[in-house]
Parts: structure tokens; C-alpha cells; sequence
């Protein structure tokens, strides 16, 4: 095969054991491969009701067509499997050189079941492929377990070029919002996909890999990459965001009234100062790339007065925002510091910022004593926020109910309505009282409250005028929710990243992403065929979901969200519109009024089975 | 006669020259492993690195670099496909691999490839 490598790594811990299969040629065109190939397998192979940390889920490794090819910001795999936050089928993808290297070494997926009587990693070097006992590894953090397992290769040159992702204490301890760390600072994070990883006593996968990925036609995909390359050269979206990374963006959040400030009870915050780009250049020393991108948004900071210690890896924007404002913290050496605590601990920063923001507030309104936490945790207060974060790697102290994470904070102190998230998974930093279209994405979304399902922000705010849509209008983002989750859907699939493609003009490049596509596995894709697999594989998606036992009840927004409105920022007074939308989303959708896909939906996307 | 800059301080470790690099000489194919340019990631700094000619023996001085404050193994920087070493040499058969500046006349498409102008080609 072009494109894919053709080959499936599947990994039985119970057993101690591992095959290699063929990958399915007219299925991978279907599904395209990554999160779409990844959801359909899983849909396929266990049941959707089963208990999310049992033996019976599986967590899978997938990689796209176009990761490791050389296709721009080709360089993602996603992990697969039954998320033990939110109960939903999950993907959560990352960067960095984790996926090309799985390329490499000449499979497309690794499909992990079972469970290790004992600690364990991974570790393929081509096609010799050996679970190896991992007890020194277990309660290591990511960084110290990379380490490590780079000095057990023994051989320098191939310590190297071996790539590693693991989980951190936050993993083993089963963590709800564990993540699985690469590079020590690319992370999996969403959902939880860590735990799942640490209940089957899975520490790490390290893989090497010296084979080669064809590409269908060589001279059309070397011809297709260089013209995207020079079309973003010249982009002045991607120009500056490629070179801030997309922390930059606090400052327009803010002005925009969008930013979550105290637990989403401001829409703009008075420090935002001291986390704005200016600030964030005072730190900044260098910035790196994931395989195969010219944006380099993972920016590197030091500190001069040694605060935190030396060199730290920079975050993104959600984590800026929800560690940062989110907890009333204006202090981005703190934030700084914060972040490498989740990436070291294995955690979700997002779900992790949004846990402790419903923490704060239910402290300063009186409804979580002091005496359960052990100190005061008012909003601002950055160093009682690092040491609860660090309890909730560790599940030790308070941190042990904050694993769990904000629904079942909030509920546990009976203020159920102070939970910030959408199918029990913390809100991305967009505000949907502000974006409109947003709300409508997060109450939709296959695996709880993501912004990246469907990326609205590239139209309801970092948009020139004759692209913007009106942030506070309803009309027209039925259609433009279901578009973006579609178009996104198929970007996760094929192996490329979210992120510089949404920063482009027009976002998400619909012509480069199918000329990339279809240079790189020549199986013919049409642009209908492409945007009807990323349909194809949202459909699966839910029926997972819907077989899970979520219905239409379930696809809403928290309280606040619905009901307080925004008491401040160009958005003062609004609250979401959810009702004006959803109806005309499920009937654009091809579903029924309860959110369930028709049978005729299902046929036209070859889907008849999965009823 | 042209060269090959190099300005390590530019690169951000995208290894899009590996795939350039080796689409070019082997038809369809990629694989950074048998690229004639490799990115080493060393310390705080991506350092792109260049075939140079093959030699049969291990070297017998052992260098230091010194860059910003901190020092570097020579090693890392040299340009040789070596015994000790498995980068510039192709996986498998063992044969040395050297920049051949991609033909003639030269268009080395791991400068077209790089976006951030780390390599760059130049008049000497």
C-alpha cells in the first residue's frame, strides 16, 4: 500500500503476546486511518457498555496515511479507546515524532488489550517487537521513564532515534484525566487516555524504525507539499501564530470576551498582562517543531532567577488559559511551571486547569472547607494550585478527589451546577456564551467538551472581515458546526494537525489536505469521497456513544453556560443559544428529532451495520 | 561554486530535509533513516547535519564544542558515515551514503524543503 504501510501491531498483555495483521485496503480508505480507522476498529471489537479501566477496553495507537510522509504537519497519531472521564468513545491526538516513527517501523496502528500482571513497556524496534518488564519504570515521572528506558537500549545512536510515549504516576494511579506523554512535553491528554493505559500496567512504547513509507505518486506529492509549504510562507495567519504558537492568543481572547476568567465566571481578566505574548517573549529561547511542520508553536522558556529551575517546554493557548486565568493566576512563570508538572506527572492540563478552577470556586464560596484541602485555594493563588497538582498526579492529599475530576468535585460538594464541561470532560478556553457556534460544537461533540471537533473560532473570531461570522448570532452555525466537525474529523484521520491548517486562509485547506491525500495513497479519493469518510466516521462515533447509553439529554452545555449570562466583555448579557441550534444540527446531520442517525443516514455511508 | 549553509540556530527540528532528501534519491520512498541529511536533537539545539564523505576507521581524537555556554561531543557535528555511527549509511546493506547536492546541476531539495531558512544555498 501507498500512503499506509499496510500493517496492524496488536499487542495481547493478558497473553504476554503480539501479531501482526494486514490492514484492510478498502477499509482504510473508508475510515482513512488515525482516529477514523482507530474508532472504527474499536467499534468493532468491544462493547461500547463496558467498564472503561476493565481488560476488556483497548487503547490503540493510530497513525494516518499522511503522518511521517512529509505531508505538511504530517506528524500526528491519535490514541483511540473508551474514555474513563467521560464513558464516550475518545481520541486524543499528539504530535512531536511518536507517529512517523510508528510509520517506520512499519505499522499503521498498534492496538493494545488485555492486561499485564505486571508493569511492562513496549518496545519495537522494526519487527522485533518484546514486552519488557517495566517495576524500576513504575512511579517514574515521563521524563524520568524516557530516560531510562533511552540508557536500557544501550546503544547510543539507537537511543536516539527511538521515540517514546508513556504515562506518568497521574497514568498509573488512574488519574481520570491522565495523559499519555511523548518528548517528554507532546502530550495525548484528552479524556484520559493515560489511565487506560496504566490499568492495563502498559508504562511506555519506544519504537524505532528504519523502513520506508511509499507514496503513490512521488513526483505529484513532492510538487503538492512544496506548494502548501510556500502558499504558508506567505500566510500571514499562519506567519505569526506558526511563530507565537497559539499562546499568543490570550490577548484577542481576552479582548474578545471569550477568555474563561475564575471558572468561567468572567469572560475577560484584569491580569492578562502578565500571561500575554509580551510577557511570554521575556521567557522565551527557542521554539521546536513536530515532524514535518513548518509552524514551530511549541515554544522553550528559561527563566533567568531560577524561580522553577531552568529550561522549560511552553504551552499552548487552552492550557494558558484554563491553568492561568481560568484560576485566577496572572503569573506565567507559575503557569510555566504548572504545565510542566501535568506534562511530567501525566496529566491533561486543560481538564486539570478546569478541575481547579470548580475547586477555587467552590472553596471561595464556602462550600469545600479549608480542612478537606488542607490550605486555602482562592483564585490567584498559584503556589497552593502547583502543590495541588502535584497531590493530583500522585493521588495523595486532596489531589485524591480532584483525580476524579470537576463533575464529580462539584457533585461531591453537592454544587453540581459549578461543573464547567459538557459529558464530564473540564470546557476548552471559549467562552460559547461568546462564540455561539462554539456552544452548539461542545454540546455535540463525540467525546465531551472539545473545541477542536469543530474548530468555530476560525470563523466566529480569528477571521478577516469577509470571513467572519457574527460571534453572537445562531444563524448559519448549525451548518458550519457540522462541516467543521466533518472536515476536522478527516485532518485527525489522515495524520496532519489542527492547528496550522485552521490558522490558514481559508481555514483548514480542503484542496491541499485531498491533493496531499490522494499524491500519498492514490486510492482515488475524491473531494466528496473525503468529506463523506469524515462524516462516515463522526456517524460511528455516536452510534458508539448512543450504544454507550448517551442520548440527546446528554448533548447540552453546563449550567452556567445555558443560564448566567456573561457579566462583562463585548458578550456581556448572553448566554448560549443552544436550543436555536441543536434541532437544525441533527436534522443537517440526517438524524432523528432524539439525536439518533436514520436508517437512511446510515446507508448512505455504508453504515447499515453499525445500527 | 555553491554550498550548503548551514545556521543551526534556525532549525526547529521538522526533519522535512530527511524527506526531502530521501524522496529524491529513492524513488516514492520515504525514510529519514537512509536520508543524506540527518537532524540531531542535542542539548537545547537542533543540529542538521550533512553527509561527508565515508572513512573506514573510528576516529581516534575526541572533540569538544563549545556553543552558548555549554559543550558539545565534535561527534555529533561530524560529517562522516563511520563505523560507529549508523546515520549516513543505508539500514540493512551497510553502504555509505554522501550529499550528492541532489545532481546536476545541483538542487539540493533539502534547502527547497526548509522553511524556516536554517539551510540555505550559497555562493562560496
Amino acid at each position: 500500500m501507498d500512503g499506509w504501510v499496510g500493517r496492524i501491531l496488536r499487542v495481547d498483555l493478558t497473553q504476554g503476546d503480539y501479531s501482526v495483521e494486514d490492514l484492510d485496503p478498502d477499509l482504510a480508505k473508508d475510515f482513512i486511518g488515525g482516529r477514523g480507522l482507530a474508532s472504527k476498529l474499536l467499534f468493532d471489537e468491544i462493547d461500547p457498555r463496558i467498564e472503561p479501566l476493565s481488560p476488556e477496553n483497548k487503547l490503540i495507537f493510530a497513525s494516518g496515511p499522511l503522518t511521517g510522509t512529509g505531508a505538511v504537519s504530517g506528524g500526528r497519531v491519535t490514541t483511540v479507546t473508551k474514555s474513563p472521564l467521560t464513558g464516550t468513545i475518545a481520541c486524543s491526538n499528539m504530535g512531536g515524532y511518536f507517529g512517523p516513527e510508528i510509520k517506520f517501523a512499519g505499522y499503521d496502528l498498534i492496538i493494545v488489550e488485555g492486561k499485564s500482571p505486571e508493569p511492562v513497556y513496549l518496545l519495537v524496534m522494526d519487527d522485533d517487537v518484546e514486552i519488557k518488564p517495566a517495576l524500576n519504570l513504575w512511579g517514574k515521572t515521563t521524563f524520568e521513564a524516557e530516560d531510562i528506558i533511552r540508557e536500557e537500549i544501550g546503544d547510543e545512536w539507537k537511543a536516539r532515534e527511538t521515540q517514546i510515549a508513556g504515562i506518568g504516576p497521574a497514568g498509573e494511579n488512574l488519574v481520570k484525566f491522565a495523559a499519555i506523554v511523548h518528548d517528554k512535553h507532546t502530550v495525548a491528554g484528552r479524556c484520559g487516555p493515560g489511565a487506560v493505559m496504566g490499568s492495563k500496567n502498559l508504562k511506555a512504547i519506544a519504537v524505532r524504525g528504519t523502513k520506508a513509507i511509499s507514496v503513490a505518486d512521488g513526483e505529484g506529492f513532492r510538487q503538492t507539499v512544496l506548494d502548501t509549504l510556500n502558499k504558508w510562507k506567505a500566510d500571514e495567519g499562519l506567519s505569526y501564530f506558526g511563530h507565537t504558537g497559539s499562546a499568543a492568543a490570550i490577548g484577542s481572547n481576552n479582548r474578545r470576551g471569550c477568555l474563561p476568567v475564575s471558572n468561567y465566571q468572567r469572560g475577560t481578566f484584569e491580569g492578562v498582562e502578565g500571561l500575554s505574548w509580551k510577557a511570554q517573549k521575556t521567557y522565551l529561547v527557542s521554539r521546536r517543531s513536530c515532524f514535518g511542520c513548518p509552524c514551530h508553536c511549541r515554544p522553550e522558556y528559561k527563566f533567568s532567577d531560577d524561580k522553577f529551575g531552568e529550561r522549560h517546554v511552553g504551552m499552548e493557548y487552552e492550557t494558558l488559559a484554563l491553568l492561568g486565568s481560568n484560576c485566577g493566576v496572572d503569573d506565567l512563570a507559575a503557569v510555566i511551571k504548572a504545565n510542566d508538572i501535568c506534562n511530567d506527572l501525566g496529566m491533561d492540563t486543560m481538564s486539570a486547569g478546569g478541575t481547579i478552577g470548580c475547586a477555587m470556586e467552590l472553596f471561595e464560596r464556602g462550600y469545600l472547607p479549608e480542612a478537606d484541602i488542607g490550605f486555602k485555594l482562592n483564585f490567584g493563588n498559584g503556589e497552593a494550585m502547583l502543590e495541588l497538582l502535584r497531590q493530583t498526579g500522585l493521588r495523595t492529599g486532596f489531589g485524591d478527589i480532584m483525580a476524579e475530576g470537576a463533575y464529580e468535585l462539584a457533585k461531591r460538594y453537592g454544587h453540581p451546577e459549578l461543573f464547567v464541561g459538557v459529558k464530564k470532560l473540564e470546557m476548552p478556553a471559549y467562552d460559547p456564551r461568546r462564540l455561539q457556534g462554539m456552544g452548539l460544537n461542545l454540546a455535540t461533540a463525540n467525546r465531551g467538551g472539545c473545541h477542536n471537533r469543530a474548530y468555530t473560532p476560525a470563523y466566529e473570531a480569528f477571521a478577516p472581515p469577509e470571513r467572519l461570522m457574527e460571534p453572537s448570532a445562531t444563524e448559519g452555525k448549525a451548518a458550519l458546526v457540522k462541516k467543521l466537525q466533518d472536515l476536522v474529523t478527516v485532518l485527525d484521520s489522515a495524520g496532519i494537525c489542527l492547528f496550522p491548517y485552521a490558522a490558514m486562509d481559508p481555514p483548514f485547506q480542503e484542496e491541499e489536505v485531498l491533493s496531499q491525500l490522494e499524491a500519498a495513497t492514490g486510492a482515488g479519493y475524491t473531494h466528496d469521497d473525503m468529506l463523506l469518510a469524515g462524516e462516515r466516521i463522526w456517524n460511528l462515533e455516536r452510534m458508539f456513544n448512543l450504544k454507550a447509553g448517551f442520548t440527546k439529554e446528554d448533548d447540552t452545555l453546563p449550567h452556567r453556560m445555558l443560564e448566567e449570562p456573561l457579566p462583562d466583555g463585548p458578550g456581556q448579557g448572553q448566554v448560549c443559544r443552544l436550543d436555536e441550534m441543536l434541532s437544525e444540527y441533527y436534522q443537517l446531520r440526517g438524524w432523528d428529532e432524539n439525536g439518533v442517525p436514520t436508517s437512511e443516514k446510515l446507508s448512505e455511508l455504508g453504515l447499515e451495520d453499525e445500527l | 561554486m555553491k554550498k550548503i549553509k548551514i545556521d543551526f540556530s534556525k532549525c526547529t527540528g521538522c526533519h522535512t530535509c530527511e524527506v526531502a532528501c530521501s524522496l529524491q534519491h529513492i524513488e516514492n520512498m520515504v525514510n529519514p533513516k537512509r536520508s543524506r541529511i540527518r537532524v540531531l536533537q542535542v542539548g537545547d539545539i537542533n543540529l542538521p547535519v550533512i553527509a561527508g564523505p565515508y572513512t573506514e576507521a573510528e576516529c581516534t581524537t575526541k572533540g569538544i564544542i563549545p556553543i552558548a555556554e555549554q559543550e558539545y561531543d565534535a561527534c555529533l557535528f561530524c560529517r562522516a558515515s563511520c563505523p560507529v555511527r549508523p546515520i549516513f549509511r543505508e539500514p540493512d546493506v551497510d553502504i555509505p551514503l554522501k550529499c550528492d547536492f541532489c545532481g546536476e546541476p545541483p538542487d539540493p531539495q533539502c534547502v527547497k524543503w526548509c522553511t524556516t531558512e536554517a539551510l540555505s544555498f550559497v555562493d562560496v
